[in-house]
């Protein structure tokens, strides 16, 4: 018995060993795709694989994010080379189409197939996900949904032209749904000869990022094996059957359907695995790496060793864990890369009217034991908290030293950064000072109570709470700002519903573009705004909305970095929030692996650009 | 077994939609930038039917179930029941590694144990039993993990090496039970079984020593409480051997108990075990469950909800005809 076992263990211990396969490239991360097709996909897992199965119109040029490429497109549109003509108001991009390109099917890409993913994404526009940005561009902002858009001109709601076995309610919604593609949709976007022409109703400063590589809502599909596969048929009556579905529901939700460099062998979302392989007959010419594997390995224990063992080549390091990168770095089984930009903020913002029924502002007055609902609109009030904040303490203990302190809540490195303007300040002199001036001088007679609110498990959120939480304290004993720790859910919900008096939230961007961050945390119509208060819609309107609009529109990047300028000049004069830190990147691989550069645009690897040395 | 299932799915139904819309949109909302359109939330809350009254979601719910429609599943990113059916098989084969040497080891250490009652061989077993049973098994794990794969480089993670998993994935692949050890030996590849098992090793030593110790201790208790009985007594005073007293006459007899905790055991250990799924980045339905609830994932949850309940209900029933089998005086009516 013992003798079996013996050469039991033997025999599987003697055949671990295998050498890392230089034609297989393994990367361990957190975290899995939604979906595999550009119609549903909003998270970064998604956009990594989908960014190498699929091509886009144009790409970035190296680690730059306003300088483009060409890529499906033989050339980048632009006034000087006469492919962006400007004719009654209204904004041509044309971009010529590369010939001879194929398709992991083996069809031959043409103009009809860019028409139809673009024309694809827009009718099909499932709620919550990406494809608001492409119609924003088209519309000059007038629209952000495709129902919104067929409303306005049709006259009628989405939902009363449809029901919800997806039928037109009557003859006269249906001629409308019909007719709304072929005299709005359908002329946006253009075959001409061996071009596709957008239509735009202005300027739109944004664009040329929007339909870039990297955004999976640019990815070029495969317009007849979409059909094949059961998707939108191409066709004006019936496109609402195809609207708003669920992942699944698309043709490429787990299949494959593009040109770029690596095709799709599985999905295996049990094992959260992705595996691809080499598509020999790319057109810019085959990868280096013959296989990839990126898989979902949770536990970092778990994804430490394995990356120490050599059974991975790039790992997902917390920058919690960025000290034992370093010391694998130093035994010399690790490259480590940090403290490059990444487009991200996360910011504490204050409501301005927190909404009736809100349970966080403690009596709901000014009594000392609670706050009334509009204390935040008060200028002192917020600048005193902001000086509570000891951004330097936060980035240096708490994130180990990966971010950066800036002055608004606009990412380093994008247009309209400004390093001249003031950084947050931390100091409790000065936030004695306001409380001292705020509400004519009750608020330091009276103190206030309120509750700030995190979701629990997110370390930084809890940290920053209990901070503030820890220094208004300080200052007067009557001030209590007590930190409470809810569920995602809970978090979620009450931020939507406006009833915290301050909440804090991140933003990654959707596109390298400064009007993606100023206007989702400064203007009336942006992401943030309701949770802001209606007092702070009421003041967005007035003072900075119309520089934010004029900012988009704009053409000229001068005029462009002087609008934003004014903009984030006038949020810090106001204290529109506080911008916390500008997380900077960290990046662990193998010595053996060659090529990586940092994008900020990019969702997680390009693996075109990877090889892999024995 | 219908009204079970109702039951079970009614209360978790109810306490799922009492959370009420707005906490319930936040399975379909993962970042903020989800909510960029001004009325995605309105959107989304009607498509997915979130502020129905909960009669007319359990019963549309319901309606779906009997179609074979389980509800999409965020986790598993396609329908629950694929997600579930894929995942089921890689739990049932560690089940199947893992519960023989938990029902064999456990009971012949809690035969000896009884057996040697408060010599020391008895004494050590119980205090192994004990630290198995304080034992978290998260931290068992990654002990086992950090010697056996991060020092030694024996045991890895996971299911098959990455070699191999590209072969298993390939169009020669035969893809039969999706068990890969079993799926190995039917494609005749004796070299992936090795490494399939190689994997293992080391959730099985895990999910084992810590059923030991629950097992060891009801078979210990079980086979003392025998070893008094009249009848072992008259048997040693025949002269009976004592090997013979111990196997054939007591132990059969101390299984009754036993065999009601083993049952569940095997019960427990198809429902999956997260923590151990999750260091060894092992598929299964106890990470599924788990995700699922941490995503507020309610479609997976009440699905899972009725494929565990449905485990526990047959399960039940095959540990009650397995009495009639160990024990002659019970019959089946």
């Amino acid at each position: 018995m013992k003798k079996i076992l013996l050469v039991t263990l033997a025999l599987l211990v003697s055949l671990f060993a295998f050498a890392s396969d230089p034609n297989t490239l393994v990367n361990l991360t957190i975290g899995e795709p939604e979906t595999l097709d550009g119609m549903h996909s909003y998270d970064t897992a998604s956009g990594e694989v989908i960014e190498n199965l699929y091509d886009n119109l144009i790409q970035y040029n190296g680690q730059s994010v306003t300088e483009f490429l060409p890529m499906l497109s033989t050339e980048v549109p632009s006034v000087d080379n006469g492919l962006v003509v400007e004719e009654d108001g209204a904004l041509k991009y044309i971009f010529p189409i590369r010939e001879g390109v194929k398709f992991h099917s083996g069809n031959i890409l043409t103009p009809a197939d860019v028409e139809y993913s673009f024309e694809r994404y827009i009718l099909g526009d499932p709620a919550g996900k990406a494809h608001w940005m492409i119609i924003e561009a088209l519309t000059s902002s007038a629209f952000y949904t495709v129902e919104d858009w067929f409303a306005d001109y049709a006259g009628m709601a989405y939902s009363d032209a449809v029901n919800a076995d997806r039928n037109p309610i009557s003859d006269e919604a249906k001629a409308k749904l019909v007719s709304f593609y072929e005299e709005v949709i359908d002329p946006r976007i253009e075959v001409v000869d061996n071009t596709v022409v957008f239509t735009l109703d202005g300027p739109f400063g944004a664009f040329l990022n929007i339909v870039c590589h990297f955004g999976s809502w640019g990815a070029i599909v495969d317009s007849k094996l979409a059909m094949e596969r059961g998707d939108w048929d191409g066709k004006a009556d019936g496109w609402w059957k195809w609207h708003d579905l669920e992942a699944d529901e698309y043709a490429f939700h787990d299949f494959g359907g593009g040109s770029g460099p690596y095709k799709l062998v599985e999905w295996d979302r049990a094992q959260q695995k992705v595996v691809l392989e080499r598509f020999d007959d790319y057109w810019a010419g085959p990868a280096a790496i013959k296989n990839v594997v990126i898989w979902g390995v949770d536990e970092f224990s778990t994804r430490k060793s394995m990356f120490e063992a050599g059974d991975a080549d790039i790992a997902y390091f917390d920058p919690v864990y960025l000290d034992q990168a370093l010391a694998l770095e130093a035994q010399g089984k690790a490259e480590v890369t940090t403290g490059y930009p990444v487009s991200s903020i996360t910011s504490l913002h204050f409501n301005w009217l927190i909404a009736e029924g809100s349970e966080y502002l403690g009596s709901g007055k000014l009594d000392g034991n609670g706050i009334p609902r509009e204390f935040f609109s008060d200028i002192h009030v917020r600048r005193a908290f902001a000086f509570c904040y000891d951004g330097i303490t936060f980035i240096d203990e708490v994130i180990n030293g990966l971010g950066k302190l800036v002055p608004t809540d606009l990412p380093e490195g994008y247009l309209g950064f400004d390093e001249t303007l003031p950084l947050p300040e931390f100091n409790l002199a000065r936030a004695a000072a306001e409380f001292k001036q705020a509400w004519g001088g009750e608020v330091w007679n009276k103190g206030f109570k309120l509750q700030i609110l995190y979701n629990t498990g997110n370390n930084s959120r809890q940290t920053v709470a209990e901070m503030l939480s820890y220094f208004v304290s300080s200052i007067n004993p009557k001030f209590k700002v007590e930190p409470l720790g809810v569920q995602w859910p809970t978090y979620l919900s009450a931020q939507n519903n406006g009833f915290l008096p301050m909440f804090i939230i991140g933003w990654v961007a959707d596109y390298p573009d400064p009007h993606n961050f100023i206007s989702t945390y400064y203007a009336s119509f942006g992401t943030y705004a309701g949770r802001q208060g209606q007092l702070f819609r009421e003041w967005a309107i007035e003072n900075v909305d119309d520089e934010i609009v004029a900012a988009i529109k704009a053409t000229d990047s001068a005029e462009r970095i002087k609008l934003y300028k004014s903009v984030q000049e006038k949020a810090i004069e106001f204290t529109l929030g506080i911008p916390l830190y500008m997380p900077v990147g960290l990046h662990v691989e193998s010595p053996q692996v060659d090529g990586w550069y940092p994008q900020t645009a990019r969702s997680g690897y390009y693996y075109y650009h990877l090889s892999k040395s024995e | 077994m219908p009204l079970i299932l109702i039951g079970v799915t009614l209360i978790i139904f109810s306490m799922i939609w009492a959370l009420g819309p707005d906490r319930l949109l936040a399975s379909y909302i993962k970042s903020p930038e989800a909510l960029k359109t001004p009325d995605a939330a309105e959107r989304l809350i009607k498509k997915y039917g979130l502020d129905e009254p909960m009669p007319v979601q359990y019963l549309k719910w319901l309606g779906n179930i009997l179609q074979g429609d389980f509800g999409y599943s965020m986790v598993g990113k396609k329908g629950v029941l694929p997600a579930m059916l894929e995942r089921f098989p890689y739990t049932l084969e560690l089940t199947i590694y893992a519960i023989i040497p938990v029902i064999l080891v456990a009971i012949w250490l809690g035969v000896v144990s009884a057996v040697h009652q408060n010599k020391f061989i008895d004494q050590f077993i119980r205090v192994f039993a004990l630290v198995g049973w304080s034992l978290p098994d998260f931290v068992f794990g990654l002990l086992l993990l950090l010697v056996f794969y991060s020092l030694l480089g024996w045991f890895p993670p996971g299911m098959v090496n990455t070699q191999f998993d590209l072969i298993m994935r390939s169009a020669e692949w035969n893809k039969i039970t999706s068990m890969p050890t079993i799926d190995a030996l039917l494609n005749g590849r004796f070299d992936i079984f090795v490494d399939a098992l190689r994997h293992l090793i080391l959730p099985v030593m895990t999910l084992a020593y810590l059923w030991w110790a629950y097992l060891l201790r009801i078979t210990r208790s079980s086979m003392l409480e025998v070893l008094r009985k009249d009848y072992i007594r008259t048997a040693r005073a025949k002269g009976v051997p004592e090997n013979i007293v111990i196997q054939k006459h007591a132990k059969k007899n101390a299984m009754i108990p036993v065999l009601t905790v083993a049952g569940g055991s095997v019960i427990g250990l198809l429902g999956g075990t997260v923590f151990v799924e999750t260091i060894f980045s092992r598929v299964g339905m106890g990470r599924f469950l788990a995700d699922a609830a941490t995503l507020l994932d309610y479609w997976s949850i009440i699905g899972g909800a009725l494929f565990f309940s449905f485990i526990m209900i047959v399960g039940n029933l095959v540990v009650d005809v397995s009495y009639a089998l160990v024990d002659p005086r019970i019959r089946l009516e």
